[in-house]
């Protein structure tokens, strides 16, 4: 049984060392036995690497070896028993979707990232200083513990609402992804029909398969039955699983199904490989380490200061716990979360569907944009480009809808040539699609045969009814050995009872057949000259990437043919030369309209776009070219070659601005060589690349610090896709794997939805730095309190619970609206962020916000809490340290500046109307601070104050739940807070007037000395 | 009479009238207003008493940002003059009072100071009595006959001791001396009663800015056992005998002006206690519109002590 267990293959996966010489698919293979192979795909998993080639060997046996190894009888296949028992052991032949991460795992993560640690401890600490209370003291106060339970629910609430928004966001995807068109995977009534596992051929007749899913070449390949190479790739006699049998037929035995398959394997592979950290989550965490940074540094400093100042350990401890919840922006990391699944949410409209949050901004980044030519670039449909005719060359109009060809159509030229495309023709329009545009329509035939029928439907209308008219009586079909195709038809004239043959074909072949040319509706004999005019043309045409057809026609003449003659096509029993050649016509996968416009945006946004095509280098300039990554004065090496009329070792590699490489030349190039390439050209094309290369461009553009988008639709595209900062998969056109393996999906396969990606992704980071400038303002009007009162001994001004109310009360929604602010200038119009350089936080961002801005609302919040506490009868200088005797529960006369006599209780509510009142002071600063935030350089004027509703929708709602918090629960002793008199909400407005005052002069300088010092360190 | 219609306004308005001092005139036209007429116009002076506010608390503002700047110099010496005056007395003792305190009432305290309110002693061993005779000794310095005589006036019992005038004008204080709290004045007993088992206790109200008893009666003290068997104090004398906070001790003016003021005392002579075992006592204020059953602040017109006097 052993013995017959299907073998199954193994990806190995080699270093980057040896990345350059395993693509094309004739590096060694290598052998693994059954035993090994478990093994081995689980060391594959743990290796990091993408690179990868394909063991299999099914391809070489024999027949014979194979039904042994199978246990299997070609004629008999196996028996029902055996096929239950192998199904039980190899499981249905489905592709195991990637396994996702246990929702409790997720939860958990989000209970311990960001600052939950720091809050945990702080929870802990608060017990542990409790446990100590209790133990010398039975009757000690329980507010430690109920500091400790309130730290707790809120690192559990932030840690749900998190793990809630991560849920709905995945939720989204998920609902897209059904959203997204799935490719049928048998399409029955039709003639192409998806392969349904990895099958080894056994008979095959002209049977051609389409592997652009996995080996992302486009032309179709024919199949039999020989073993014709080594590598499995290559051979002719495996079909894989997943891709799509274009024409022909062919039986095969079923080797590998499921996840044994290629396809699948290289799915699960990729799926295993764990992601890059994405730019936004490392600024995030450089973020948490300067904030965490900051918070335990003063933290223990004081904490030491509180020691050596003999104040109690537990009370330190206690001091060490406010300091880390003052510093700590509880609700920073789900404003984060929140802001960037609005962002998502945008994108999704746009037709980019981000898969992970972090991805959002990512683009945004991205400074090399590696883009798939075919789909993303183009159209993905051959059209109609050039006509060539009357020694002339026309322009067909290419754009979506073609509805717009303006070339001559008087001539009669053009009148046969339109017969000649119009009956030459064995594609079909689908029946029942009367009501979709002719373009839309889903036509059965191959890409040139579909072009040329949507193009005379276009422009001659009811081909099907012209077909009709003009009967068709024999055929020989295009194959490649003839290079052409011919058929015969009845005239629609019934006077006039001859035959006419149409034929087409490549050109060179059409003409051979020719011995005269139709110039303005009159045959004339094919002379030199006019043979010249069409070498001219068809290397012209030719020249610009397009595939080029000739076509021609004979009227066969009535009397040797008359209307009963049986055509026999075997045999060939009419004439196929001295035809009438009629014209060229050539077609390419023309760029999508949008596509050009949004390179340019690209280039202007300093993003360099790369273009990575299978196709022939020839085709990929040309496309390149009319889309604007080979800019219209830019030359390669090549063109400069031959403009000089010099060799191209001659020419200077500086003066050429554009590269374009194929596979096979990247195959010699050694990293050094490639990272020299990738700097030395600004715009580059890699032609006639395997998916595996493409990983070899993205590590290379990787290693110039870049970071790189990748477009990939083909399940060998989902390594880089991975490998990619930002992977971008097709939604119409792209596989499962890839889709998986991407952190983005473009509903709609083009570039241009990338570009606005890009705008959302560097929107978005200029607007979580104002969020985060904003949130880090008020850290240190909440931090001051607990530093002075453990210096100057004042009763606390604010208490820890207080601060959370900032944290997660008042300032949330305000967080949020500035993630609605418009963008200050033309985002587009910059380089993309340095990973390095440009910081999310930077040092003038923190030093802004926290000794700015920072301070002045500290010393604002201040003057409330002295304001207050100097009305009821503390003045300042009453209050320095008095905070010993303060708090002391047995002193019930405390004497204040007034000599009254205040007890124990009234000072502690006179405490907590310092809390709310140094709250309120904090809040309405924060409206003045969250204003400030809508600019970073342009005066709020220049921004429009009200242009941003939502921002006064925070304000409403900071000032609302102020409101409720000091009248409604002001009666809630646990809180802390107060009804706080009406007065004192007024006290802090002349800073919150100061501070954007303060704000706008700091702008206006900015703006009047750029590049100045002030510039420098006062931009964020 | 203005300051008496003032005075009994004022409290029962908890956010009261705040006024510029420099503007006397107008607060005084607020006051003449019949009572009736106030209550109508309660809103709009609280409008008008707001904004006033505002400008006083941008003037402090200033005032503050005057002093971190070190004390920078003042342009005008009227000014500076000025500020000074509004710094000083910016806190009237009617707006004071009425701010978002939790509510007018008198706080009580005691003397002399026990930890945790527990009058744990022996009469036998003066070493477990002697802090608190040194306390109360300590305590009635400032009550000594000579000392009130100097400096405090006698002034006429059983009303309100109103001193019209300027703010900033100094007030004079009325004598309570030491010697009315007969034998717990620790005169002809130095000991107050501890060496003998029968402790005196002195029972302060909290000072209160502006603040009077309600309706011009004088508070009383009285005291029982908290628990138990109400026979645990078979006796205790009041000094003054009329044990109560005469009239004429209020208002006060706060330290700043009435700097003289000693509080009014009540002495409990505990002559009749049971011995060795602690009885909860609760001294409770008692008069017209006396809080003395708030939960939150056991010290609002009462207080709660034990004694425990071992023999």
């Amino acid at each position: 049984m052993a013995q017959k267990t299907p073998e199954i293959y193994s990806v190995e996966l080699s270093g980057t060392e040896d990345v350059g010489k395993t693509d094309t698919g004739d590096g060694k293979e290598k052998y693994r036995g059954l035993k090994d192979k478990r093994l081995e795909l689980k060391k594959n998993h743990q290796k990091e690497e993408l690179k990868k080639e394909v063991d299999l060997e099914d391809h070489k046996l024999s027949i014979k070896e194979l039904e042994r190894k199978y246990g299997t009888n070609i004629v008999t296949g196996l028996s029902s028993t055996q096929a239950a028992e192998l199904l039980a052991r190899n499981g249905p032949n489905a592709l195991t979707p990637p396994k996702e991460t246990p929702e409790i795992v997720k939860f958990l993560k989000q209970m311990v990232g960001g600052f939950s640690i720091l809050l945990w401890i702080g929870a802990i600490l608060c017990w542990i200083a409790y446990g100590i209370q209790y133990f010398n003291d039975k009757s000690s106060s329980l507010d430690s513990v109920y500091l400790g339970c309130v730290l707790a629910l809120v690192v559990i609430l932030t840690g749900i609402f998190a793990y809630y928004q991560e849920a709905k966001s995945t939720n989204i995807m998920a609902s897209f992804s059904k959203m997204i068109p799935q490719q049928a995977l048998v399409i029955r009534d039709s003639e192409k029909k998806t392969i349904p596992a990895d099958i080894r051929l056994l008979s095959t007749q002209g049977c051609k398969v389409d592997n652009s899913s996995l080996t992302g070449e486009s032309e179709p390949q024919s199949r039999s039955c020989e073993f014709t190479h080594d590598n499995p790739l290559e051979t002719k006699n495996i079909g894989f699983y997943s891709t799509t049998c274009l024409e022909g037929t062919a039986t095969g035995m079923v080797i590998n199904t499921g996840d044994r398959t290629i396809i699948g394997q290289i799915a699960s592979l990729a799926s295993g490989v764990g992601h890059e950290k994405t730019p936004i989550a490392i600024e995030i965490e450089h973020f948490v380490h300067i904030v965490a940074g900051v918070a335990v540094s003063i933290g223990i400093l004081f904490f030491i200061i509180a020691v050596s100042m003999k104040y109690y350990v537990l009370d330190s401890i206690i001091f060490l716990i406010g300091i880390i919840v003052a510093n700590v922006p509880e609700g920073l990391l789900a404003t984060v979360t929140v802001t960037l699944s609005l962002t998502a949410k945008r994108m999704a409209k746009k037709n980019c569907l981000v898969k992970n949050l972090e991805a959002v901004e990512t683009l945004g980044s991205t400074s090399i944009i590696c883009s798939d030519k075919t789909g993303t670039l183009t159209q993905n449909r051959m059209t109609v480009a050039h006509l060539w005719f009357d020694n002339q060359i026309f322009v067909a109009d290419t754009s979506e809808d073609h509805s717009n060809q303006v070339f001559d159509q008087s001539s009669g030229t053009w009148a046969s040539l339109s017969k000649i495309i119009t009956l030459c023709n064995r594609a079909e329009f689908r029946p029942g699609q009367e009501s979709v545009p002719i373009m839309k329509k889903v036509v059965v035939g191959d890409a040139s045969e579909t072009a040329l029928l949507k193009f005379s439907e276009v422009i001659l209308g009811d081909v099907m009814e012209i077909r009709k008219r003009n009967r068709k009586v024999a055929e020989i079909p295009f194959n490649s050995t003839n290079k052409f195709q011919l058929s015969i038809h009845e005239t629609d004239d019934p006077s006039d009872k001859r035959f006419l043959m149409v034929m087409k074909g490549a050109p060179e072949r059409v003409l051979e057949k020719c011995s005269t040319i139709m110039v303005n509706g009159q045959e004339q004999p094919l002379d030199d000259s006019t043979a010249e005019a069409f070498h001219t043309a068809y290397m012209e045409l030719g020249g610009l990437g397009e595939r080029v057809l000739g076509f021609c026609h004979l009227y066969l003449p009535a009397d040797k043919f008359p209307e009963t003659y049986s055509f026999d096509v075997d045999t060939v029993n009419f004439p196929t030369s001295n035809l009438c050649f009629v014209g060229l016509l050539s077609m390419i996968d023309p760029p999508r309209s949008t596509v050009p416009d949004a390179v340019t945006k690209c280039r202007s946004a300093g993003i360099k776009v790369i273009m990575v095509t299978g196709d022939h280098p020839i085709t990929a300039k040309a496309i390149a070219k009319s889309v604007g990554i080979i800019s219209a004065n830019s030359e390669t090496v090549e063109d400069i070659a031959k403009r000089l009329n010099i060799p191209v070792e001659q020419v200077s590699k500086r003066d050429a601005k554009a590269a374009v490489v194929t596979g096979m030349e990247l195959k010699d190039m050694s990293p050094e060589q490639l990272d020299e390439l990738l700097t030395d050209y600004s715009e580059i094309v890699f032609a006639r690349t395997s998916p595996q290369q493409k990983l070899i461009i993205v590590e290379g553009c990787q290693r110039q610090d870049a970071v790189v988008a990748v477009t990939g639709d083909g399940v060998n595209d989902s390594p880089a896709l991975k490998k990619a900062d930002i992977g971008i998969a097709m939604g119409i056109a792209g596989s499962d794997a890839a889709k998986n393996a991407a952190d983005m999906v473009l509903l709609d396969d083009n570039f241009a939805s990338i570009v606005t990606g890009v705008e959302e992704g560097r929107l978005i980071f200029d607007n979580l730095k104002k969020t985060i400038a904003y949130t880090l303002t008020k850290n240190i009007a909440e931090l001051c309190p607990f530093l002075i009162y453990i210096i100057a001994g004042l009763p606390l001004p604010i208490g820890t619970i207080t601060i959370l109310f900032i944290d997660l009360g008042t300032d949330i929604i305000p967080s949020i609206a500035l993630a609605y602010e418009k963008a200050e200038s033309d985002i587009m119009n910059r380089k993309p962020r340095h990973k390095k350089k440009d910081r999310l936080v930077n040092a003038p961002l923190a030093i802004y916000s926290y000794l700015h801005i920072g301070l002045m609302q500290a010393l604002g919040a201040f003057v409330v809490y002295f304001t207050v506490y100097a009305q009821e009868g503390f003045r300042p200088s009453a209050l320095i340290n008095l905070r010993v005797e303060w708090e002391k529960d047995s002193v019930n006369d405390l004497e204040d500046s007034y000599g009254q006599e205040w007890t124990q209780y009234q000072r502690k509510y006179l405490e907590w109307t310092g809390y709310t009142a140094f709250f309120v002071g904090i809040m309405i600063q924060q409206i003045a601070d969250l204003i400030i935030r809508k600019t970073r350089r342009n005066s709020i004027f220049q921004q429009g104050l009200f242009r941003n509703k939502v921002i006064w929708v925070g304000i409403a709602s900071q000032i609302i739940i102020a409101l409720i918090l000091s009248y409604g629960l002001g009666s809630v002793s646990a809180l802390n807070f107060t009804m706080l008199r009406p007065q004192y909400w007024f006290v802090a407005v002349p800073h919150a007037i100061l501070i954007w005052v303060y704000d706008e002069v700091r702008k206006l300088f900015i703006r009047l000395y750029p590049g100045s010092w002030w510039d420098k360190n006062m931009y964020y | 009479m203005r300051r008496q219609l003032r005075s009994r306004r004022a409290p029962a308005f908890p956010y009261g009238y705040r006024y510029r001092l420099d503007d006397q005139d107008e607060v005084n036209q607020n006051y003449l207003a019949d009572e009736e007429e106030e209550a109508e116009e309660e809103a709009r002076v609280m409008v008008v008493h707001d904004l006033e506010e505002e400008e006083e608390e941008e003037e402090k503002e200033e005032e503050e940002k005057e002093e971190e700047e070190g004390q920078g110099q003042p342009t005008s010496n009227a000014l500076w003059q000025k500020l000074q005056t509004v710094n000083e007395y910016l806190w009237d003792p009617e707006k004071r009072m009425s701010l978002a305190r939790t509510g007018q009432s008198w706080r009580v305290m005691i003397r002399p100071f026990a930890h945790s309110l527990n009058f744990n002693f022996n009469v036998s061993e003066p070493d477990t009595w002697q802090h608190y005779v040194i306390s109360l000794n300590g305590f009635l310095q400032g009550y000594n006959d000579s000392l009130q005589e100097e400096m405090n006036v006698d002034c006429p019992p059983g009303q309100y001791f109103i001193q019209d005038g300027n703010e900033d004008e100094d007030k004079k204080a009325c004598q309570f001396k030491r010697s009315f709290l007969k034998n717990c004045s620790g005169l002809e007993d130095p000991t107050f009663g501890y060496s003998t088992g029968q402790p005196c206790i002195l029972l302060k109200m909290n000072r209160i800015v502006g603040f009077r008893p309600e309706l011009g009666d004088p508070v009383k003290v009285s005291c029982k056992v908290q628990r138990g068997d109400e026979n645990d104090i078979r006796s205790i004398n009041y000094y003054p005998e009329s044990a109560s906070f005469d009239l004429r001790y209020y208002p006060y003016y706060g330290k700043l002006t009435h700097v003289n003021y000693t509080s009014p005392l009540v002495a409990m002579h505990f002559t009749d206690v049971v011995k060795n075992q602690a009885v909860p006592v609760q001294c409770q204020l008692k008069g017209k519109g006396i809080i003395n059953d708030v939960i939150n602040d056991r010290f609002v017109g009462r207080v709660i002590f034990t004694l425990n006097i071992e023999t």
